[in-house]
């Protein structure tokens, strides 16, 4: 071969055919890899924005400005004690509203021709007499005074100007008519009917299938954020208690050997299998309630742990020994070492760890399923420890619950409530990130 | 009392001790004139822990069996005639529960004195409207044995929980003077109290076990009890999934098990190529800007709950591909579609297999890219001649694991597949998975005691089995690789 | 260092096969090479000595061009390989890299068999038309590598799988499997042990009828033993260049009189 050495090659300035191709090999593996990765970065922003496109409606609502006089004949026919204003029903306020709605719409000249007062009256939510009733109740002195309500407008209306419901669509629906949706457009030019931001979306509970209008997620956060109370509770200190165990105290046998190979499948078992377990141990055997944050919470937790046990672990780890030693040097206990050096050092890396696993708790969704969780639950669990075993919805829970009703409005809110979940995770995120950062020390 | 001021109480016991014990310690030692063993503090903390742990944790043992136990005697009042037809004893029992909610609701606000209570007669009072007025709505008329029922289980209630207040309070109180008399200044406090916390971690490391002992227990006593009443054969054998409300249903784990595996294969056939081109370029060409952009947004694909994933499916991907694709070429009608579950789930995947593959070849030593850059190779020649042969063990541990996330992955499914159980190979038709169907069997309305809803413990018990063979294969695979390079 | 065997070595009057002019090498701030003037001669054994981190394997580097694969490293100057500037933009380091071959301070095989590891280079580079000819070439390679007879029963075998010297022996078949005209070795035998590295020392000897052998190395003894021509850096620094055995007996240079007699390194 010594004399094929310098024929063989040639010049180096010129790259021979075979190193073109393998050039142009290169430029094209080196394009795959690009595309992998805008293909990854594209499928989150096309992600993201679907669900936020759909979402960013939830938070605005059509809502009808009235003026309307609470009358004491109608609202108050035997007095203002409570119990005598308590005994008025809702169809007594709803045949005050509509009267209202059609003195409004005369007073300001809107034609509304060809249209009984029932059409009129059912643009307005079904919910809207059994609000002014709240109105009243909880403020009796409102009492023949003249206030400005805002009542919200059917679903359906709503969802016209949202551009969820067409003339088309109209046209075949039962609901709600066409002529209906004309008239709210003139009220809309007159001014009457307008989109305005509901801050119900994220404190009302949520409604029946037939009223998406007020439909919120006041019991859903409640019950997600008792749930984050409970996994917070538990799993931090028994993780961190498992942690420094397995990491500084335990000897190397075969229980100890048993528990990591547990923690690191427990990490892997699918979410839908601690549902399962929820179900068979929390409600069946140990009779605890259905659709309670408790048992949600204690489903979370056991999820939790080998996410926070790792993390913590790696976060003791990087504590170097020598910390250990200097304290074991003057004196200190083993004990007294860890509690007192290591805990403190390791903290910003078991808070990080926490959080994660706690932004992981709140989005799970399957086990809640199982344990019923996805009830239609409308009444506010009590304060804790005793709304703990009160029925709750939870965030992602009422979610899917949207998801599987009939009128797309709740599609709409769904997009809506995972926006508000989103927020959630993104903030808890960002503490995490922020805590990394700033306590974050090289050894 | 209610549960929250017990707690509180239990822990002003324990700190009242802590202080008391803090003292006695030191007045003690004052007193013989001798040093203390330990810190004063630990005196404290032991006379702490004493009365607080054990109370705490007889509490949350209360709490658990109560129902259980007390449950049972009430159940001794339903008979057999008692039960509507249509109905079950569970439904039956909880409206049990419901009435003596009611009950002790009506006590709660002093409308029912104990009198009242025992003269009440289901047959004589006014009990739907007297409940009505606590806010408890009960279906129809209430039958005697329901009531007694009720009223035993409210009584036992309220007795169980007389019990358990007096001895949670009795168990700190004790602890706490059991530990408080044992001080002396000779008393080895510090070590007492390292031991009773020792004692605890080693408690709390435990959990892991109890956990995996608790699923592995609950899903094979249901199964065991699935297979006493549905043919074992049917379930393994049979290419048919019909469950009925009435008896007679065909449970076959073929169709869902192909629907599972259909959809995982999309879903890995999109996320590792995908996932493993993009690691390899965020490791080896990117330039530092795009790095510091890209793996991050690629990361938070994997910190978005799998809701957000299913939603997705449900509204965009699932009618885009129905109506871009399907449909004009006349494929399927369906927007829940295998490719849809299978694409949004492998969207779901990339972060995972691209971040696992990171790690993978980084853990090829710099010495083994030296080696072929010094013979001329080109990096792309470099990465896929020596770096991925390398890492290959590695990377079929990272799918297995990609694998098994898929198999086990609901909610993408449960919004994205559709509920049809189909033998079939168009990718457009709507299928359905195992854990579709747990979640529908047993969210249903079916007895809890019928094959039907059993059937979701036996696809569990499948599923563990499954994600649990992959995940230790893969974990294997990937420690010897790391060993390797060690 | 009386097993310097060096006065009585004749030293061929070759061509200059490689040519640095003026190189300078920077990693980020630190200026790690401070303007080396070379001439590499052909069917030469030098070899490069000094102390830890004085640039000698810097410099090694640059003359493949593997400094381009750290991404802080900057060379300027002139490195010619017959007479062509290899860091001229028309050069593609894959085409240089094929000419000027490498060999590693610590043995890296491939993850691959035997075979596979020797056929790498002349696979990627084309250099065989048929599996006949490729046989050819990774037989000849092992050959020359002094190890054609401890692999010849295993070629299936795992490269991981030898001993270490077997290893770097293994990688020195690899690298002239490409037939390159100038072979760099950085420390290859500071990872053997003694019998291995006399293995590997006397290969390099005969490696000396083809190939320019450019070889980085800590022991003095080892550049007495192998090289015609030595090169002695510090800090930096080219200190003193020629002929081996002027070097070790007769420094010109104070520094490399330090060094040869043990007060500095």
């Amino acid at each position: 071969m010594t004399d094929a050495t310098a024929s063989v090659h040639g010049s180096l300035f010129q790259a021979d055919a075979r190193t073109r191709r393998r050039r142009a090999a290169e430029t094209r593996f080196r394009a795959y890899g690009l595309g992998a990765v805008i293909l990854s970065v594209l499928a989150l922003v096309f992600l993201l924005s679907s669900v936020l496109g759909n979402g960013t409606g939830a938070f605005r609502q059509s809502v009808i400005r009235l003026e309307i006089t609470l009358d004491p004949a109608i609202v108050a026919p035997k007095g203002t004690d409570p119990e005598a204003l308590a005994k008025v029903t809702t169809i007594g306020y709803g045949r005050l509203l509509d009267q209202e709605v059609i003195a409004e719409l005369t007073a300001k000249g809107i034609d509304t021709a060809g249209m009984s007062a029932k059409d009129i009256s059912a643009m307005l939510s079904k919910e809207a007499a059994a609000d002014l009733r709240r109105m009243v109740l909880a403020d009796p002195s409102l009492i023949g005074q003249t206030i400005t309500f805002d009542a919200f407008a059917n679903g359906r209306i709503d969802g016209y100007f949202k551009g969820r419901v067409t003339m088309e669509s109209a046209a075949l629906d039962s609901n709600v008519s066409p002529a209906q949706l004309l008239l709210a457009e003139r009220m809309r030019d007159a001014g009457l009917l307008r989109l305005a931001f509901n801050p119900g979306f994220l404190t009302a509970p949520d409604a029946s299938e037939l009223r998406p209008e007020v439909a919120g997620l006041g019991v859903a956060i409640l019950g997600s954020a008792y749930m984050m109370m409970i996994v917070l509770v538990l799993a931090l200190p028994l993780g961190v208690a498992a942690s420094i165990y397995l990491e500084e105290f335990a000897p190397k046998n075969k229980l100890t050997d048993l528990i990591e190979v547990n923690i690191s499948n427990l990490a892997a078992v699918p979410s839908i299998v601690f549902g399962i377990l929820g179900l068979a141990i929390f409600i069946n055997f140990a009779g605890l309630p259905q659709s309670a944050p408790i048992v949600g919470g204690l489903v979370l937790t056991l999820m939790t742990l080998p996410t926070i046990i790792i993390s913590t672990r790696a976060a003791l780890k990087a504590v170097p020994p020598s910390i250990r030693d200097a304290a074991l040097g003057v004196g200190a206990s083993k004990m007294q070492a860890i509690f007192h050096h290591v805990l403190p050092l390791a903290m910003p890396g078991i808070l990080t760890g926490t959080i994660i696993g706690l932004a992981q708790a709140l989005g799970e969704t399957a086990p809640l399923l199982l344990i019923g969780m996805v009830a239609f639950v409308r009444d506010f669990p009590a304060a804790p420890p005793e709304g703990f075993f009160d029925p709750a919805s939870a965030l992602p829970v009422q979610v899917y619950n949207w998801t599987t009703r009939a009128d797309p409005a709740f599609m709409e809110r769904a997009s809506g409530a995972i926006i508000v979940l989103l927020v959630f995770l993104v903030a808890m995120n960002a503490v995490a990130i922020v805590l990394r950062r700033r306590f974050e020390r090289r050894w | 009392m209610s549960v929250g001021i017990l707690i509180l109480i239990v822990l002003c016991i324990g700190i009242a001790g802590f202080v008391l014990g803090r003292q006695r310690a030191l007045s003690r030692a004052a007193a013989e004139g001798r040093r203390l063993h330990s810190l004063p503090s630990y005196y404290g903390q032991s006379v702490l822990l004493f009365a607080t742990v054990p109370a705490l944790l007889l509490l949350g043992g209360w709490l658990l069996v109560q129902p259980m136990a007390i449950e049972g005697r009430a159940a001794a009042h339903i008979t057999q005639a008692d039960i509507p037809e249509g109905s079950s004893h569970d439904l039956v029992m909880a409206d049990v529960r419901r009435i003596a909610g009611g009950l002790a609701a009506l006590k709660a606000q002093g409308n029912l004195s104990d009198d009242d209570l025992a003269r009440m007669r289901a047959d004589l009072t006014d009990i739907r409207g007297r409940l009505a007025s606590a806010g408890i709505a009960v279906g129809d008329t209430v039958k005697p044995n329901v009531f007694e029922a009720a009223k035993a289980l409210a009584a036992a209630q309220t007795l169980s929980h007389m019990l358990m207040t007096v001895a949670v309070l009795a168990a700190s109180a004790i602890g706490a003077a059991i530990a408080f008399l044992r001080i002396r200044p000779e008393a080895r406090a510090r070590n007492v109290v390292e031991q009773f916390i020792l004692a605890l971690l080693i408690g709390s490391s435990m959990v892991a076990i109890l956990t995996t002992a608790g699923i592995v227990l609950s899903l094979l006593f249901e199964t065991i009890h699935f297979f006493q009443i549905y043919p074992a054969r049917e379930f393994f054998l049979s290419l048919t999934w019909n469950p009925q409300f009435r008896g007679g249903s065909e449970l076959g784990i073929w169709p869902l098990l192909w629907g599972t595996l259909y959809i995982s294969f999309i879903a890995l056939l999109v996320s590792v190529p995908i996932g493993l081109l993009a690691a390899i370029y965020l490791s080896e060409y990117a330039g530092k800007k795009l790095r510091a952009f890209a793996k991050p947004a690629i990361e938070i694909l994997a910190g978005i709950p799998t809701i957000v994933y299913g939603l997705f499916a449900l509204i965009t991907v699932g009618p885009m591909l129905r109506d871009w694709i399907a449909q004009p070429m006349g494929f399927g009608e369906s927007s829940s579609s295998v490719l849809t579950a299978g694409l949004v789930m492998g969207i779901m995947l990339i972060p995972f297999v691209s971040s696992l593959s990171d790690d993978i070849i980084n853990a090829v030593p710099q010495a083994m890219r030296d080696g072929s850059y010094g013979l001329g190779a080109n990096q792309s020649e470099t990465i896929r001649q020596v770096i991925l042969p390398a890492a290959l063990p590695g990377v079929v541990g990272a799918v297995l694991l990609a694998a098994s996330r898929a198999i086990g992955e609901t909610m993408i499914v449960v919004m994205g597949a559709g509920a049809a159980a189909r033998l079939n190979l168009n990718p457009f038709e709507a299928m359905t998975t195992i854990t579709v169907k747990i979640v529908s069997q047993l969210t249903g309305d079916t007895e809890f005691a019928s094959p039907e809803t059993l059937v979701a413990f036996a696809l569990g018990l499948t599923l563990f089995v499954f994600t649990l063979g992959l995940n230790v294969l893969a974990l294997y695979i990937v420690r010897k690789y790391r060993e390797q390079y060690e | 260092m009386n097993d310097m065997r060096i006065v009585e070595r004749t030293v061929d009057a070759n061509k200059a096969k490689m040519t640095a002019r003026g190189v300078q090498v920077y990693y980020g701030a630190t200026h790690a090479l401070k303007d080396v003037s070379v001439d590499i001669l052909d069917n030469t054994v030098t070899a490069f000595i000094g102390p830890s981190g004085c640039g000698k394997s810097t410099f090694l580097r640059c003359l493949n061009r593997m400094n381009d694969t750290v991404a802080i490293a900057r060379v300027t100057g002139e490195i010619r390989l017959d007479g062509e500037d290899i860091y001229d933009k028309r050069v593609d380091p894959v085409q240089l890299r094929a000419r000027v071959g490498m060999v590693f301070q610590k043995p890296n095989p491939f993850p691959k068999s035997i075979y596979d590891n020797v056929a790498y280079g002349p696979r990627i580079h084309g250099l065989a038309r048929t599996k006949a000819e490729l046989d050819q070439i990774v037989e000849t390679s092992l050959r020359k590598a002094a190890i054609w007879n401890e692999v010849k029963d295993r070629l299936a075998a795992p490269g991981t799988g030898l001993s270490g010297g077997q290893q770097q022996r293994l990688c020195i078949a690899r690298a002239i499997a490409t037939s390159p005209e100038v072979l760099l070795m950085d420390e290859p035998c500071s990872a053997l042990d003694p019998i291995a590295t006399a293995q590997v020392e006397e290969l390099i000897d005969e490696l000396r009828s083809q190939f320019s052998v450019v070889i980085v190395t800590h022991s003095m003894q080892q550049a007495a033993r192998v090289s015609q021509r030595t090169a002695f850096f510090h800090l930096g620094n080219l200190v003193e260049y020629g002929e081996t055995g002027q070097i070790f007996t007769n420094p010109k240079d104070p520094r490399t009189e330090s060094y040869i007699t043990g007060r500095i390194g």
